[in-house]
This record gives structure tokens, C-alpha cells and sequence, in this order.
């Protein structure tokens, strides 16, 4: 009976830890709750609205995915996309990444393998919020790298639930990022190992993590980039080592040789301008060997000084002649638009309206450092400061990882993403560095106490600390308050980042949600709706013409053959589809036509108030089309420079196809109580155009909302069968379509008046549409077509243009340079 | 016979008239030119006097066109008229336009009338807002109704479609636009030569490690300053062109620093913000690395108390701006029991 009790106190005292051990379950117990944490919190939006693809760019991943499962990864690397991007289509395979659909379907198989029966949307609907678990992992080792086990402890725990990471990593978020953030931490994490250590796993396991950075997204330059950068610092600062010979020569070669594995990239990263500067880095290096190499063999300083200088100029004039003369040849290509606009801020506004448009390439205002950083702002200036103090190769590092991203986040908002982990990483040093210094501070008294003036406690910088304050009674209060201080401001980030989280991050932009009069959740789910609608309904080879925002939902939810997408890689298809959009309904349908568009769809939010429809986004179709096709004009969308759409808009605004298309029936609508039909919610005013008639096009369906309107294509009338095979041929005395002759109307057509439209009637090439045509034009105004022809003819029949000419003129030519729209060919008669 | 004399005398008269009249004209046409060519980019300065000399007093139809530039000089500083940028390209047409045509074009004049000096003209062309570009026809008898006005719309693209207002009203070719390079061939070529001599002392000194680069501290605050510019939205302000801060317009006096509304900014209000987020970490910094080497305990206290104060007022003073700005309530998920 005694023993029991003894035996039972020792198998206690044996599951007893020792602080090592303890420290050590802390540790991995915080590790996994912070893994848990950073899973759980990215599920908001599952739980408010449902488990679906959020978002424009998912949906196009999405049905790639589906794609490679059904059909086995060589068909989908083969795979021509005819469905998008009519007439031309797209070849997927060779232009997307596909790291990001490849892991989906591994985790999907795994899955499989292992009984569970999951359907492939559930798997991409959590891989994001998966990924961003993995990532907190490795800021915690990449912090342990850094600094101690403390700071990436902390580290870990920031960025779970850091908003400028959950934004592109909420469940449903099925986009490259939500992966790519992961490869970008690991690569550098890795890399950072391998330059500590000099060790070649490591520099190979960094070759790979790239390789899987550069399967998943573009965003794979910055590594790039930034790695040799890391690499010049270092020369320039006098810190060379074998260790960093081997990382970079490793990760370089065997890096560049998996990357140019995936299509997308191939050949560009050793010949595009992007990828010069680690390539320069790479000879830099090996200049450098050699020259270390040259030091030990020569003895005599004096010599090797004049070899250095010589060895020195002569590589960087090789390098610079190499450069100039890939430049010249073409064998370099030059910078793309996209990197350039990160170096010269202003180039993407003025040359790139593509690039500029999208509202996540605005550069960023305070607010929204604030909003997606909070305290980490306040920190990391300390971080920095901290990571100066203790400068080594990793720490360098980390500095300019911050402080580069920093700057891009500045000038891209969506580059804020790219920051998160180094914001993190250096305010979780200030962080982790703080506390600490404050509770060694609080322990030491004891100490002090009790073993006298030991100073190896904590770190070195906290011993110092620790003697310095000896004397001071207060010193223990002051550090209690400074901790809850720090704890309290801890406590304001989680709470922000939840509310930021759940509030703003959560939404899936497919489907929309207002705050009703009474408080209570309004859903607009008009989206898909008019999707389904057009599934449901549609021939299976319809065609619709949308803004480019739409293309990817509308064939990876309506199953359509859509004319533009979110891939912009034609900037003049787009553009012809803002041509479009901006131009008369009878000049659109001449475009329409020719694309052989069957639907046209746009969203409009003037019943509900929602402000990014297309009618607010209208300005650049006009700046895109205008950009290609210089008809359209973007001051003639404006009054005095400001956009409008009430009584005072441009007449071409008020006339154009999207004005009409969205403003359909719109003006009998009463949408606001004491507000007069025709109020428009999202620009707050009254339309300037409520009878717009529709002559080409018919409403198909409109959603329960009208944030969707899908209009028919009319075909061709067949009570008119105007062809240009078939010309009219005016004669002398043609009567009129509205009954009077020719010589009748002398009012409006004066023949002798047209001696101003000798340039255009065979003198110049009217196909120009440069021509001085203003003054023939307005002679002919206000005359219908047949009028005009007619007028014309009489004007050369009666010679008054001065030449006599016996060929049958192209009137049709001619009329429509004065912008008139003719479906018919007239030609003057004898 | 003095019917005759009178017929006589009449046609010698007119015959004179006529002569004395082209003579004028082909004087004034020489005048310009002089003028043309002593000023740099070919913008004649016109003012009063100029005016009627070369525009009011001829009869028409004049054997020239003038398209003239109205600036004054006291709006120079407001960046929304844009005075001194759309000087500088109507500058550029002229000139382009005069050496496309080897300075012998006579049938197109540039010109430039100041506000101040010549407001006498600014009311005979009717001129009441600015940036305003006129052209005056060979034709044109009133200067202010019978002149074309170039409206907004062709200053849109600068230069270009200038030019093209002038093709289109003056069927006159302007030809290719010739904009000066950013840097003359002659600083190209010294910069690349001095250069090219730094480049081996830069070298040399880089591998003995004694540059500023060497330096933590030049690091240091260039780091720092990279944050700021940064945090501060800085870019958002050069990309965007926005002002340091806006004129209220209910009430003219009273300056706008801070505009509501996220995505947006005014140059003095991210600067004021970069400036509380940098205080506050310098501040930590400084507590943990400086002030624990200071001796005096009273000194240290204070200092502690006075970092304790800005930093909490600082983090507080954003989170209400920002609160302020963006209209987001940010508040705890706590069970409701709580409150």
C-alpha cells in the first residue's frame, strides 16, 4: 500500500520537465495554437456568406483546376482555351503558372488516397487559408534565424493574423498569392540558412523553393531581384565568404535551370531585362573568387593592388559591353511595363492605362498602411534600429527585404502583401527584443537578490541592462507598466485585425452584402444569378462581350465563350471592346458584329448603390480604347473635366452604348422615396437620359437588382437588304424618302456650297480620317444619308467641285468620315 | 475734263493705295520675322502696341495667322492651371514648327501676351479664364469673335494635339515634334567620362572598406528615411500629383490638410503621419539602446516619462485619424454579456 503512493510520485517526478523541456512544449504548443489560429481566422468568410471562389482571378484558377483534374496534367499544359478571348483563344498551358493548380490537385489526390471525399472547390476554396498556416511556421523559423526563438515565435504569431496577409488569403481566395507568399517566405528563409551556414542542402532546398516560387507567380522577380541585391550589399560592405559563394552560385544556376522548366517563363529568365542584375552578380562573384583566390597566391600587396584595379575595370567594361551589345542585338529584351512602373512610379499612369486602371496598382495613401499594418507600423522603425545594433549577414538581409518591399507597397497597394512577412519579421523583433529586455529586467531583481551580480541571464544587450538598473527602486513598476503597456497595444492589433478580418476582408465580391435600414444583412447575389442565366438560356456557343473584369466568371460560372478576360494580354482586343462600349450604338454594332458578339453584358449598381460598376469604371474603357483607336476621345466624355452622367453630361457620354445599355428603362425606375424616377444610388444623381431607346440591341435579362443587365444582339433586319454588293444608285430627280425632290430642298442642300468636299472626294485618302473633313461635314448635316448622297452627287454632276470625274465615287466613304453611319453603298448615277 | 482728272486721280490714288498696302504688309511679315528670330523658341512677346500693329491695324485679310498664348505671370505658381507646362509645349510647337519649315514659313506667327502688361488686350480677345490659346485667322476682323479658341480638350495631349489644332484650323503642317532630350549630348558625354574616372578610385576604396558605405549610421538613416518616404504615401502623392493641402471652398481662408476618405491623401497629412509612426519607434529604439547608459536616475525618469507621454499620444492621435478617415469603427468580437 506505501509503495503505491512512492511509485506514483516518481512516475511524477519522471513526467516532470526540466526548464529546457518545458520551455520546449510552450514553444511547440504556442506553435500549433498559432497554426490553428492562422487557419481558423481566414474562415470568415465561409461562415458569413459560404464556401465559394471569391473575387475575379479565382475563378479563372478555378476552372483551370477543375480542368486538370478531369483531364490529367498533360492535357492541361497542352490546353487551348477557345473559350475565352474570341476569335483568337488562348493557350493556358503556356501562359499561366501553374504551380498554384498543380498543388490543389495534389492535396485533392492525397485526400482521395486517404478516403476522404471531398469535392475539388473545397480543396481550392482552403488551400489559401492552408498555405498561410504553413507560412507562420516558417516566420518562425525564418525569426529564429534572425534574431532568437522569441522573436519568431512572435513573428509567427503576427503575421497569422496580420490583415495585409488575410487579404489575399481568405478561404475562398483560390489565387496565386495565397501560395506564393509561402514560396517567397521559404525561398528566403532558406536562403538565409544557407548563407549562415555555407551548406549546400541548404542552398539546394532554396534552388527548389524557388523553383516553386516561379511555378506559382510573377512575383517571383522580386526574388530575384532582391537576392542579388541582398548579394552586392554584402560585396560592397566587405562581408564576402565561401558561404556566400556557395548559396548564391547554388541557388543561382540550379534555380535559373528548374525556373526555365515552366513555360510561362522559359527562355526570358536568361534573356529579359528583368533578370540581368543576378546574372551580372553571378560573374561579379566568380571576379571575386578569382581575385581571393589571386590575394593568396601573390604575397607581394603592391602587385596584387595593380591586378586588382586592372582585373576590376576590365570585368565591369566586359560586362557593361555584353550588356549594351544583348541590348542592341535584341537578345535582351528590354524591361516590361509592369517592373518599370515599380521603378519609375510614374510610367505606368502616363504610358500603361491598362496597368493603371485596375484599383489594386493605386499607389498607397497612409490609411492604408494603417488598416493593413496597424501597430507594426509603430514597430518597425524600432525593429530596424534593433537589427542595425546587430548587424550580421542575416539581419542585412531582413533590413532590405523590409525596406525594399516597403517602397513597392508604396507605390502598388497590392504590394503591401509582399511586405507583410518583412514587417512582421522586423516588428516582431522590436517586439520580441522589448519584452524581453522588460521581464529579465523583472527577474534579475530576484536574482540579484539571490546570486548576486550574475550577468549571464538573458542576452547580452538585457545583462547590461539588468547591472545598469540595479539601483533603481522604481525599475520594477516602471517594467510592469511598460509590459501591460505592451500587452494592451498587442491586444488593440488582434482586436483590429479580427474586426478587419471578418469585416472587410471577408467579402467574396461575387457576392454582395449591405447593411439594410434596420441594421440587418442585405445579400445581393446578382452576380450569379446572371450567370446561371446565362447557362440556363444561352446557345452553347454564345459569345458575350463584357468589360474585362468579367471575362473569367463568366466562363468559369456561364460556361461562355467570353471576348475579353482579367489575362489582359491583347491590349487592342480590349481596346475594341471599350471602342465599343464608348461609341454610338450604330458604330458599336458594327463592332459587335464583327466580333461576332451574341450577348453584351454590364453591371450596374444605380438601383443599389454600388459604386464599382461600369459605369464608374467607363472612363478608362475610354482611356483603353482611347489609347488605341483615337476616335475616342476622352474630353468628349467630359464637361470642364468632370465626369458626369445627370442633365449636364457630354451629349457623346449620354449617347453612348454603355450609357444606354445601363440606363435602360432605367428613367421610369423610382429607386429612392423623395427622390424623382431615375435616381441614380451610386452617383447620386438624376440620369440625364431617360428615354434611351435601344435600336440593335434588346434586353435579355436583367437580375433581381439590375446589378447585372444582359442584352441580345438583334440580327441583321432582313427587311433591308443593303449590302454593299448591291448599291443604290442615285439618279437625277430621286425623290427623297421623306417625298421631296432633289431640287426642292435647296435650303439644306446647296450643291454649290460643296466645293470644300473636293479634298475628300478622291483627293485625299478619306481612310485616314485626318483629313480637314469639319467644314464638308457640316454642309452635309442635317441630312439624312440618301439627302447627303444625293446633294453630293448633284454637286458633281453640276461640276461645281472642278473636276470632272467619271468614276463612280465612294459617297459612303465620304459620309461616314463625317462620323454618319451608312449601312448602305451609294454611288452617283450617270 | 475735271471729270476726267477726278478719274484719273482717283485710280492713281487707289493704285497707290494698293501698292502702299502690300509694301505694309511684307514690311510688317519682315518685322516678325526679326522678332521670331530674335526670340529663342520663336514665340513672339506680344503687348499692346504689338497687337494693333501687327493684328487690329492691318486690314484684312492679313497675309498671316498668329496663334497666340495668353499667360500671366502671377498664376505661374498655381499647379492646376498647368501655365508654365503648357507654356513650355506651346514652345515646343513653335519651335518645332519653325524648323520643320526652315524659319521661312510666313503664314504662321506664335505669340505670347502677359496679363499684367497687356491687360487692355486681354479684354479685346475677351480673355477671362486661363490657360487660353487663340488663333487668329488671316480673315479675322474681330479679335474676339472671329479668333478659333483651342479648347480643353486639344491641350489634353500637349504638343501633339496642338499641333494638330493647327493642321485642322490652319491647314498648315506643323511636321514631327522636336522636344529637347532631358540631357544635352555634351552633359551625356561628361557624365559618362566622369564616371568612367570615378570608377577605379570607387573600386579601390570599396575594397579597402573605407567608404561612407562602411558606415552603419548612413545606413541606418537611410533605411529610416526609406520607411518614412514610404509610410508617408509619398509615392501615392508624386504618382497622383496631389497638393501639400487644399483651400476649403465654403471658405477661403481656412486650409484643408486632411481629407476624409481612404485612398486618398494630401501631401502635409501623410507627411505628418509618416512623421508620428517614425516618432514613436525612434523613441523605442531610443529608450531601449540610449537612454539605459544615461547616469542620472532623475534625468532617466523624465526622459521615460516624456517618451511614455508622445508615444501614447502619438499611437492615439493615429488611430483616431485613422478612425476619423476611413470611417471604420473597429471594435472586439467580445460575447455581448461583456458590455
Amino acid at each position: 500500500m506505501a509503495t503505491m503512493p512512492a511509485s506514483a510520485s516518481d512516475l511524477l517526478k519522471s513526467f516532470k520537465l526540466k526548464t529546457k523541456q518545458q520551455e520546449l512544449l510552450i514553444r511547440v504548443s504556442i506553435l500549433c495554437l498559432v497554426y490553428i489560429l492562422a487557419f481558423i481566422t481566414r474562415l470568415f468568410s465561409v461562415l458569413r456568406y459560404e464556401s465559394m471562389i471569391h473575387e475575379f482571378d479565382p475563378y479563372f484558377n478555378y476552372r483551370t483546376t477543375l480542368y486538370l483534374t478531369e483531364n490529367g496534367f498533360y492535357d492541361f499544359w497542352n490546353w487551348f482555351d477557345y473559350e475565352s478571348w474570341y476569335p483568337l483563344g488562348r493557350i493556358v498551358g503556356g501562359t499561366l503558372y501553374p504551380g498554384l493548380m498543380v498543388t490543389a490537385v495534389l492535396i485533392y489526390r492525397i485526400l482521395r488516397f486517404l478516403r476522404f471525399a471531398v469535392h475539388i472547390r473545397e480543396v481550392c476554396v482552403l488551400t489559401a487559408p492552408f498555405f498561410a498556416s504553413n507560412t507562420t511556421l516558417v516566420a518562425y523559423f525564418f525569426g529564429k534565424e534572425i534574431w532568437d526563438s522569441g522573436a519568431g515565435l512572435v513573428a509567427a504569431i503576427l503575421i497569422a493574423i496580420c490583415p495585409g496577409y488575410i487579404s489575399r488569403s481568405v478561404a475562398g481566395s483560390y489565387d496565386n498569392e495565397g501560395v506564393a507568399i509561402f514560396a517567397l517566405l521559404f525561398t528566403f528563409y532558406v536562403f538565409v540558412k544557407a548563407v549562415n551556414t555555407g551548406s549546400l542542402a541548404w542552398s539546394l532546398a532554396s534552388a527548389f523553393g524557388y523553383f516553386y516560387m516561379v511555378s506559382a507567380w510573377g512575383g517571383y522577380v522580386f526574388i530575384i531581384n532582391l537576392i542579388p541585391l541582398y548579394v552586392l550589399v554584402l560585396l560592397i560592405t566587405g562581408r564576402y565568404s565561401m558561404r556566400l559563394y556557395v548559396a548564391y552560385n547554388c541557388m543561382y544556376i540550379l534555380g535559373m535551370l528548374l525556373a526555365m522548366q515552366i513555360r510561362f517563363v522559359g527562355f526570358q529568365h536568361v534573356q529579359s531585362g528583368e533578370h540581368m542584375a543576378v546574372m551580372g552578380v553571378f560573374f561579379l562573384m566568380q571576379v571575386f573568387y578569382f581575385l581571393d583566390w589571386v590575394k593568396h597566391m601573390l604575397s607581394d600587396t603592391k602587385l596584387f593592388q595593380a591586378f586588382l584595379r586592372i582585373t576590376v575595370t576590365c570585368a565591369v567594361a566586359v560586362g557593361g559591353i555584353a550588356l549594351g551589345l544583348g541590348m542592341v542585338s535584341g537578345y535582351i529584351s528590354p524591361w516590361t511595363g509592369r517592373f518599370y512602373s515599380l521603378l519609375d512610379p510614374t510610367y505606368a499612369k502616363d504610358h500603361i492605362p491598362i496597368i493603371a486602371s485596375v484599383s489594386e496598382h493605386q499607389p498607397t495613401a497612409w490609411s492604408s498602411f494603417m488598416f493593413d499594418f496597424h501597430i507594426l507600423l509603430f514597430l518597425f522603425p524600432a525593429g530596424l534600429y534593433f537589427c542595425f545594433k546587430r548587424l550580421s549577414d542575416a539581419t542585412i538581409f531582413i533590413v532590405m527585404y523590409g525596406l525594399t518591399s516597403m517602397y513597392f507597397a508604396g507605390v502598388m497597394v497590392r504590394l503591401i502583401l509582399v511586405a507583410t512577412p518583412a514587417v512582421c519579421l522586423i516588428s516582431a523583433i522590436a517586439v520580441s527584443a522589448t519584452v524581453k529586455n522588460l521581464t529579465v529586467l523583472l527577474r534579475s531583481k530576484n536574482k540579484v537578490v539571490q546570486t548576486g551580480s550574475t550577468k549571464g541571464s538573458g542576452g547580452s544587450k538585457s545583462s547590461s541592462k539588468a547591472l545598469l538598473d540595479q539601483s533603481q527602486p522604481f525599475q520594477k513598476n516602471g517594467a510592469i507598466a511598460l509590459l501591460f503597456g505592451a500587452f494592451y497595444l498587442l491586444s488593440r492589433y488582434a482586436t483590429h485585425c479580427t474586426w478587419v478580418t471578418s469585416e472587410a476582408y471577408s467579402s467574396p465580391s461575387i457576392v454582395l452584402a449591405a447593411r439594410g435600414a434596420h441594421g440587418n444583412r442585405v445579400i445581393f447575389d446578382d452576380y450569379r444569378e446572371a450567370y446561371f442565366w446565362l447557362r440556363q438560356n444561352t446557345p452553347q456557343d454564345a459569345k458575350v462581350m463584357s468589360w474585362w473584369d468579367y471575362g473569367y466568371q463568366i466562363t468559369a460560372m456561364g460556361n461562355r465563350t467570353v471576348i475579353v478576360d482579367n489575362n489582359t494580354w491583347n491590349n487592342t482586343h480590349i481596346a475594341t471592346v471599350g471602342r465599343a462600349m464608348s461609341s454610338y450604338e450604330d458604330e458599336a454594332i458594327e463592332i459587335i458584329r464583327s466580333l461576332d458578339v451574341d450577348y453584351v453584358l454590364v453591371v450596374f449598381g444605380g438601383v443599389t448603390g454600388y459604386s464599382s460598376d461600369d459605369i464608374n469604371k467607363f472612363l478608362w474603357m475610354v482611356r483603353i480604347g482611347g489609347g488605341v483607336f483615337p476616335v475616342i476621345k476622352e474630353p468628349d466624355y467630359l464637361v470642364n473635366g468632370e465626369y458626369r452622367v445627370d442633365k449636364g453630361a457630354a451629349p457623346k457620354m449620354l449617347n453612348c452604348l454603355m450609357y444606354k445599355l445601363c440606363y435602360y428603362r432605367f428613367g421610369e425606375m423610382l429607386t429612392e422615396y423623395g427622390k424623382p424616377p431615375g435616381y441614380d444610388r451610386a452617383r447620386g444623381v438624376e440620369i440625364g437620359n431617360k428615354d434611351v431607346k435601344l435600336e440593335h440591341l434588346e434586353e435579355a435579362f436583367t437580375t433581381s437588382n439590375w446589378i447585372v443587365r444582359i442584352y441580345r444582339v438583334k440580327p441583321p433586319n432582313n427587311r433591308c437588304p443593303h449590302n454593299v454588293e448591291t448599291p443604290v444608285v442615285t439618279h437625277l430627280g430621286d425623290v427623297f424618302p421623306n417625298g421631296s425632290n432633289i431640287h426642292g430642298q435647296s435650303g439644306t442642300c446647296n450643291p454649290q456650297n460643296l466645293g470644300v468636299c473636293l479634298d475628300l472626294l478622291g483627293l485625299v485618302d478619306v481612310n485616314l480620317g485626318n483629313a480637314p473633313t469639319k467644314p464638308c461635314c457640316s454642309l452635309i448635316e442635317g441630312l439624312v444619308d440618301l439627302e447627303g448622297a444625293v446633294c453630293l452627287c448633284t454637286a458633281v454632276r453640276a461640276n461645281v467641285l472642278g473636276i470632272h470625274i467619271n468614276l463612280s465615287i465612294s459617297l459612303s466613304l465620304l459620309l461616314r468620315n463625317c462620323e454618319r453611319k451608312v449601312a448602305t453603298e451609294y454611288i452617283c448615277g450617270p | 475734263m475735271a471729270d476726267h482728272f477726278f478719274t484719273f486721280s482717283i485710280i492713281t490714288l487707289s493704285l497707290f493705295v494698293v501698292a502702299s498696302s502690300g509694301g505694309l504688309e511684307s514690311e510688317l511679315v519682315a518685322d516678325l520675322l526679326t522678332l521670331q528670330a530674335e526670340s529663342k523658341s520663336g514665340v513672339i512677346h506680344l503687348d499692346d502696341r504689338t497687337v494693333s500693329k501687327f493684328l487690329t491695324s492691318p486690314r484684312t485679310p492679313r497675309p498671316y495667322s498668329f496663334l497666340i498664348f495668353f499667360d500671366a505671370a502671377n498664376f505661374h505658381d498655381k499647379p492646376e492651371l498647368r501655365l508654365r507646362e503648357l507654356r513650355r509645349e506651346f514652345e515646343i510647337v513653335a519651335s518645332s514648327f519653325i524648323t520643320n519649315h526652315n524659319s521661312s514659313n510666313t503664314k504662321l506667327f506664335f505669340g505670347d501676351i502677359e496679363f499684367r502688361e497687356s491687360q487692355s488686350s486681354f479684354q479685346l480677345f475677351g480673355v477671362n479664364s486661363l490657360p487660353h490659346v487663340r488663333l487668329v485667322g488671316p480673315t479675322a476682323k474681330s479679335l474676339k469673335d472671329d479668333s478659333d479658341v483651342m479648347d480643353q480638350g486639344d491641350f489634353s495631349r500637349l504638343a501633339e494635339s496642338m499641333a494638330e489644332f493647327v493642321q485642322y484650323r490652319t491647314k498648315l503642317t506643323v511636321g514631327p515634334i522636336h522636344r529637347p532630350p532631358a540631357l544635352s549630348k555634351m552633359q551625356l558625354g561628361l557624365i559618362t567620362a566622369l564616371l568612367l574616372l570615378c570608377l577605379p578610385l570607387v573600386a579601390k576604396r570599396i575594397f579597402a572598406g573605407e567608404t561612407l558605405l562602411h558606415d552603419p549610421k548612413i545606413w541606418l538613416s537611410g533605411a529610416f528615411f526609406v520607411y518614412f518616404f514610404s509610410v508617408s504615401g509619398a509615392m501615392h502623392n508624386i504618382i497622383r500629383k496631389m497638393p501639400m493641402f487644399l483651400v476649403d471652398r465654403n471658405n477661403p481662408n481656412k486650409l484643408v490638410f486632411f481629407y476624409q476618405g481612404s485612398g486618398m491623401q494630401l501631401g502635409a497629412e501623410g507627411f505628418a503621419v509618416g512623421f508620428l509612426y517614425t516618432v514613436v519607434g525612434l523613441l523605442l529604439a531610443f529608450v531601449t539602446h540610449v537612454l539605459v547608459y544615461v547616469k542620472d536616475a532623475t534625468a532617466k525618469r523624465l526622459a521615460m516619462l516624456f517618451t511614455l507621454l508622445v508615444s501614447f499620444w502619438a499611437v492615439k492621435k493615429v488611430i483616431l485619424l485613422d478612425n476619423w478617415k476611413t470611417g471604420y469603427g473597429i471594435h472586439g468580437f467580445w460575447p455581448s454579456s461583456w458590455n
